[in-house]
């Protein structure tokens, strides 16, 4: 799994990944967090238009079993949702860090990305887990 | 659970660890909750057959002339009229009527029932057992000992019967035969009996025989579709099929009435602890009930959330979950008697929003007749 990892992705200790692009991030979850979950039925994303604040809890991704949290790793205005798995909830199983993303935030501050690991930083910390 | 010491293994944990399963807590002892995933081991069970290990559970066997007398003062169902071969769901219930646990009683001789408990409440069932001293009765403890192993689905009979002496094809639902089993050297308890809603087999077998059997069955058939399941599958399965979790639809203050198996109650025998209260109950008709809710969105509904019907909250939801073969969220919820009726329109208080359900009859799932 960890020799998975996309190298430009940024991670949270909560498992969720943000690429990137000028200065909208997207988010999602990561292949280790969906693999955790198993088959997920539900998602709730945050509305297009509202305001996050990092790390703050944002949503749910229910499993068969289990309701967890989304911590958005990432703050800023909300400028985009993935519609596709509101129809098709385990496309976050089946691509993780491509089809299967969640939301996209227009950052509010860059230097927010500091908080968050590299793809080794995070390799590490779920060998641990 | 009264379980605060180590976790224990059932003897398939090795076997568990080759399949890739995930391991967490249950009732004592470290269970197998997925291998594949959730969905496919469903699927499997509801389209082919699933092996289970149920280990955990707890067998239990009574001995004595008394036994079926002894039981039926401290149980809702009759037991002393069950033939040899037989099975027979049970509750063992408090002075309230509330469930002490729900069991299976299945008869092997005339002297002779095994006793199948929950895992989480074995130690209390066995402990009350024991308190309960009465003529020609003595309990055997095979809790852990023993090995359980589950084949579920409709091609159980094809399947297993190649290791089996036995007709499984002429054994009846809540039918049990001690017969040979391939490779084997004693006799092993074969029942018709299972929680899944699907035709099925439940084997119980020394634990030095389990990891044989349970490898054998899977090496032979899994090309053709037999999948290991987890309890994450069977919660699903049994959710679907209407069938009471011990701890969500049933517990020490939820009656047998009042989820929805009162056709267990056998108010005709003399006497059985609980049946006063059970009686009152029954007349009274007044009490929360246990209903099917089927949500109209695309959130589940989960245990401890709040149920309304017009704005008045009327209840609790007791078990949730996706319902592959509904095609549905569905759910249990204990509610108000106003609100029980099949069509009544509820909405489920998730996360702050309300959401519409509505009640509908169990059970969600029922398996095409063969």
């Amino acid at each position: 799994m960890a020799d998975t990892l996309p190298a430009g992705l940024r991670y949270s200790k909560e498992h969720e990944w943000v690429a990137l692009d000028g200065d909208v991030a997207t988010v999602g979850i990561t292949d280790y967090a969906q693999s955790s979950l198993g088959d997920i039925v539900y998602v709730e994303l945050p509305r297009v238009g509202g305001t996050l604040t990092q790390f703050a809890n944002i949503g749910v991704v229910e499993s068969v079993k289990a309701v967890s949290d989304i911590f958005t790793p990432i703050g800023g205005e909300v400028v985009g949702v993935n519609e596709a798995i509101e129809a098709d909830p385990a496309l976050v199983n089946r691509d993780p860090y491509g089809e299967g993303w969640l939301f996209k935030v227009k950052l509010a501050d860059v230097g927010q990305l500091d908080e968050l690991m590299a793809a080794v930083a995070y390799e590490q910390l779920i060998s641990e887990a | 659970m009264t379980d605060t010491g180590a976790l224990r293994r059932t003897a398939l944990y090795d076997a568990h660890l080759a399949l890739g399963a995930r391991m967490v807590p249950f009732g004592g002892f470290e269970m197998p909750v997925q291998y594949t995933g959730i969905l496919a081991e469903h699927d499997a069970v509801r389209k082919r057959a699933g092996l289970f290990d149920l280990s955990h559970m707890g067998q239990i066997e009574l001995h004595g002339a008394d036994v079926g007398a002894w039981a039926e003062t401290v149980t809702i169902n009759t037991v002393a009229n069950m033939k040899p071969g037989q099975a027979r769901y049970n509750v063992f219930t408090n002075d309230a009527g509330g469930a002490l646990d729900d069991v299976i009683f299945y008869r092997l001789d005339e002297q002779r029932w095994l006793l199948v408990v929950n895992a989480s409440n074995v130690e209390k069932i066995w402990n009350y057992i024991g308190t309960l001293r009465y003529g020609d009765v003595e309990f055997h403890n095979y809790h852990g000992e023993r090995a359980l192993i589950a084949i579920q689905g409709p091609r159980s009979v094809e399947w297993l019967q190649p290791y089996v002496e036995a007709d499984l094809a002429a054994l009846k639902y809540y039918g049990c035969v001690g017969t040979r089993v391939r490779g084997l050297a004693d006799p092993v308890l074969v029942a018709r009996t299972g929680y899944t809603g699907e035709d099925g087999f439940e084997l119980f077998l020394p634990g030095e025989d389990a990891t044989g059997v349970w490898d054998l069955l899977l090496a032979e058939n899994r090309e053709a579709g037999l999948m290991a399941c987890g309890l994450g599958a069977r919660d699903v399965l049994r959710l679907e099929a209407g069938m009471p979790l011990y701890g969500n639809e049933l517990t020490e203050t939820i009656t047998p009435l009042q989820a929805g198996i009162g056709w267990a109650i056998k108010f005709q025998k003399p006497a059985f602890r609980g049946k006063d209260a059970l009686l009152a109950q029954r007349d009274a008709n007044d009490y929360p009930r246990i209903v099917g809710v089927v949500m109209d969105g695309p959130v589940p509904a989960r245990s401890g959330y709040a149920v309304f019907a017009n704005g008045e909250r009327v209840g609790t939801v007791r078990s949730g979950s996706t319902g592959p073969s509904v095609g549905k969220n569905v759910a249990t919820a204990l509610v108000a008697p106003s609100a029980a009726a099949e069509g009544t329109v509820l909405e489920i208080e998730v996360r702050g929003a309300r959401h519409p359900a509505r009640v509908v009859a169990l059970p969600f799932y029922t398996r095409p007749k063969a």
